[in-house]
């Protein structure tokens, strides 16, 4: 084999083949296919939206969903800081900035599970009408989104307290963020979409 | 950054620069939404905050705007074809 046919054969097992990491082209590969997961829920929520209406959107708490917007956006700003931490090598800020998206996560849920309990003691139902049942899944499926981020948040601590995460090996630091970050992102357009255009 | 094919960092704004930025877009639209401010003023302003918060959020913190090209293109080319999807499910 030549040497140029033995480096590129290197290269690849690095992952370096395409100038890309292979585990992170295969959370972009995941994102895009997720956003068209939530596409499909979204165009169905805003054709039922356009064509039915929905004046149920009236009943929704748009300060306290603001608020918990805020939380989610200020968690996405810790995953952010908790990445450059673990470059530079600083565990115990890694550690503080993780336990606390950890917290803001579970925070945002609870202001969820508020916000769907206040609807049902309104009669806003999964099975109420067209707008409980594509609101609660939209909304829902995003949930269980952070959800499963926070279990990744929370194993990925334990990754960085353990020592196997440090400032020469932090890709899945990286890629946890991408997950987060795009869970924030669909989160900014449902807020708009669902609670601000009314 | 491991094996990622990251372009020099030029002029980037610190994170909790653009972290303050979201907080003000966000409260922006509050604002919008208690004042009740009609549409279509309402609803094309909406759209445009929740648009440069998306925008941050992917350029800066998921690092698309030092990352290859590649990652960008495979998260925007899915959200142009929802964006014509949405259109059409409206249109329809």
């Amino acid at each position: 084999m030549s040497h140029q046919a033995m480096q590129h054969a290197e290269d690849f097992r690095a992952g370096h083949a395409l100038g890309l990491d292979h585990r992170k082209l295969g959370m972009w590969l995941f994102i895009a296919s997720e956003v068209m997961f939530f596409g499909g829920l979204i165009s169905a929520y805003l054709h039922y939206k356009y064509t039915l209406g929905f004046p149920e959107t009236t009943d929704l708490n748009v300060v306290l969903v603001g608020i918990n917007t805020m939380v989610l956006l200020t968690s996405s700003y810790t995953v952010v800081s908790a990445l450059t931490a673990i470059r530079q090598g600083r565990q115990g800020r890694f550690a503080a900035l993780l336990l606390l998206t950890i917290l803001l996560g579970v925070a945002f849920l609870t202001g969820q599970l508020y916000e769907f309990a206040d609807l049902y003691r309104q009669g806003v139902t999964l099975t109420s009408g067209v707008f409980g049942s594509s609101f609660f899944t939209l909304t829902g499926f995003h949930g269980l989104h952070v959800a499963v981020g926070v279990l990744w948040a929370i194993v990925t601590l334990f990754r960085g307290l353990r020592g196997t995460l440090n400032a020469e090996h932090n890709m899945a630091v990286e890629i946890f963020g991408l997950y987060w970050h795009f869970v924030d992102i669909v989160w900014i357009v449902l807020f708009t979409q669902i609670y601000l255009i009314v | 950054m491991q094996g990622s094919a990251t372009r020099p960092e030029k002029g980037r704004p610190s994170y909790g620069v653009i972290f303050l930025g979201l907080v003000i877009l966000t409260a922006i639209e509050l604002g919008i939404s208690v004042l009740r401010v009609l549409p279509p003023l309402s609803t094309a302003l909406y759209l445009l905050f929740s648009g440069l918060k998306v925008a941050l959020v992917a350029a800066f913190y998921m690092h698309l705007r030092q990352d290859s090209r590649f990652y960008t293109a495979a998260f925007v080319l899915p959200a142009l074809l929802l964006l014509v999807f949405a259109l059409l499910t409206i249109a329809i």
